[in-house]
């Protein structure tokens, strides 16, 4: 059974057709990755998934039942933990108020658990959401959605906007995540990076899926990719923060960084 | 001239009072729900009129929580059928519906209780004034500031320290990601506006023991919140509490010296803050709903 399946999504803002007949499936216990340039409907497709934005037609399935059409909160009940773009943290709340916010689905994750894993995030507890670094605030982001317990993980551009080094970690999170049992969803610019630890991979162009296959298979693409990422391919290049030698470590192995 | 002073102070700390009470339920209100509840002085008197129908059964003790409480559940009736229907719409469905709310109610009040005034009679212990020379400070004044300050407390200690008060402190900011992390917000929003409709419920009982219950007994009171709420800032409920006070000392304290000016000066206090700090005194950018 998929963990999340969606069949046919066509979704709409106002009178702007967004999606057309989008399906994707997000198998348990793997990673899938989301590709495709600004504006094709990336973050439309998860807004539809969790019911943030309902899809006029089709339907989704959280774990074999059907969850078409209902609120955001229960995708979330059912085990779907959302990490929006832009981090979306409550910035005149303190970390630990952010933290008890999602409602509290029982597992392994608490607020206890968060601070040990994320030791920066327990330093700064006490501070507003909006005094944390785009790190820092990713990182909560990330923690207030584990905190649901999620069996499902759908995160929109996590490292949009962070220095490279933090990057690594975000991607280190999601792979964790994975080791952890959880299945993966992700929306990313950041095309091969993204690849590396994904399963399988989507391409969405324009509202219309344009490509489905395994990760392995779509890297083999050179053509595809380099369309993809275009002047995202830049991100990867870590010329910006990093010594080229850290970055060509980074670059050329990033196994390792599991 | 000192105990004119501290009449007249005493007097705009005690509509100070109401305007907090007033103020923080709106306030509550249009945070989390973006509506603006012109019906809310008719809660109030409606919490009064309950409050002087249950006082022979429970006595005044009694029907001083039970009134705000029946009022909080009328309001979350009111709230589940009707309001949350204009949540998504655009905020001129949900002015009318509460202005017709607002009508709807108080001529059930005038149907039901008759147009004249009627008395909330409040315990004799509460009656007799502490001094000759303080003769405005009462026994009930003191109790009204205090079960303010106590209502005020529990509010914001709920909002700060339980996790339903964290995410409708959430919800003021971002009500989509709050829904995201698994929160039904319909219910919380349900929940919220019960809270906003029992403190003026509770207005409404405080003030029946003062000037006695007449069917339009909120409506005085209503823009003085609206004006808290601009002067405290929209958004921060410390403002609205702080604009509450600062309107009702500072109309009491205009009254010694210019009486006619006693309401004017909100107005003008309202023009000063918005020119030199828009925002309001305590309100954040961006967190305005």
């Amino acid at each position: 059974m998929s963990a999340l399946e969606a069949e046919g999504l066509n979704t709409f803002y106002g009178k702007s057709h967004i999606l057309f007949d989008v399906s994707l499936k997000v198998e348990e216990g793997m990673i899938t990755t989301l590709l495709g340039r600004n504006g094709a409907g990336k973050t439309t497709t998860l807004r539809s998934l969790v019911g943030l934005t309902m899809p006029r037609t089709g339907s989704v399935k959280i774990f074999g039942e059907d969850s078409s059409r209902q609120p955001p909160y229960r995708a979330a009940k059912r085990g779907v933990g959302y990490v929006p773009e832009g981090r979306k943290i409550f910035a005149h709340l303190t970390v630990e108020d952010n933290l008890r916010v999602p409602l509290e689905r029982p597992g392994p994750w608490t607020i206890e658990r968060v601070f040990q894993t994320f030791p920066r995030l327990a330093e700064r507890r006490t501070n507003k959401g909006r005094q944390l670094s785009g790190g820092e605030q990713e990182m909560l982001s990330i923690a207030r959605a584990l905190l649901l317990n999620p069996k499902v993980l759908i995160l929109d551009e996590p490292s949009q906007g962070l220095a490279p080094l933090i990057v690594k970690d975000v991607f280190r999170m999601v792979e964790q995540a994975k080791a952890d049992g959880m299945s993966v969803l992700l929306v990313e610019q950041n095309v091969r990076a993204s690849l590396e630890i994904a399963d399988y991979a989507y391409v969405l162009d324009h509202g219309v899926m344009s490509w489905s296959g395994t990760a392995a298979d779509l890297v083999k693409d050179e053509e595809r990719i380099q369309a993809l990422a275009g002047a995202s391919a830049e991100e990867w290049s870590f010329d910006d923060d990093l010594s080229t030698k850290e970055a060509e470590a980074f670059s050329h192995q990033p196994s390792t960084v599991a | 001239m000192l105990t004119l002073v501290l009449f007249n102070v005493t007097n705009g700390l005690i509509l100070g009072m109401f305007y907090v009470l007033m103020a923080l339920g709106v306030s509550l209100i249009l945070n989390l729900s973006n509506v603006i509840n012109f019906a809310h002085g008719n809660f109030l008197a409606l919490g009064g009129y309950l409050t002087f129908v249950l006082e022979p059964y429970l006595g005044y003790w009694g029907a001083l929580l039970a009134g705000p409480i029946c009022v909080g559940i009328i309001g979350l009736i009111i709230e589940r059928t009707a309001i949350r229907r204009v949540y998504d719409r655009d905020p001129v469905y949900s002015l009318l519906l509460t202005f017709g709310l607002a009508f709807i109610i108080q001529d059930l009040c005038r149907t039901i209780w008759g147009p004249n005034g009627l008395p909330l009679s409040i315990p004799n212990a509460l009656n007799s004034p502490l001094s000759q020379q303080f003769f405005f400070i009462t026994g009930y004044r003191i109790f009204l500031i205090a079960v303010v300050i106590v209502a005020v407390a529990a509010l914001f200690g709920f909002l700060t320290y339980t996790r339903v008060g964290t995410r409708i402190r959430a919800g003021t900011f971002d009500i989509e990601t709050v829904s995201a992390l698994g929160i039904n917000i319909g219910l919380l929003r349900s929940l919220n506006f019960a809270v906003g409709i029992f403190l003026a419920g509770l207005a409404g009982v405080l003030a029946g023991g003062q000037i006695g219950l007449n069917p339009n007994m909120g409506d005085d009171l209503l823009l003085p919140a609206f004006i808290a709420i601009i002067v405290g800032g929209v958004g921060s409920l410390t403002g609205t509490l702080v604009g509450g006070l600062v309107i009702g000392v500072a109309s009491a304290v205009t009254s010694i010296w210019w009486p006619a000016g006693s309401e004017v000066i909100m107005y003008i206090l309202m023009i000063v803050v918005l020119l030199v700090r828009p925002r309001g005194i305590m309100g954040e950018e961006g967190v305005m709903t």
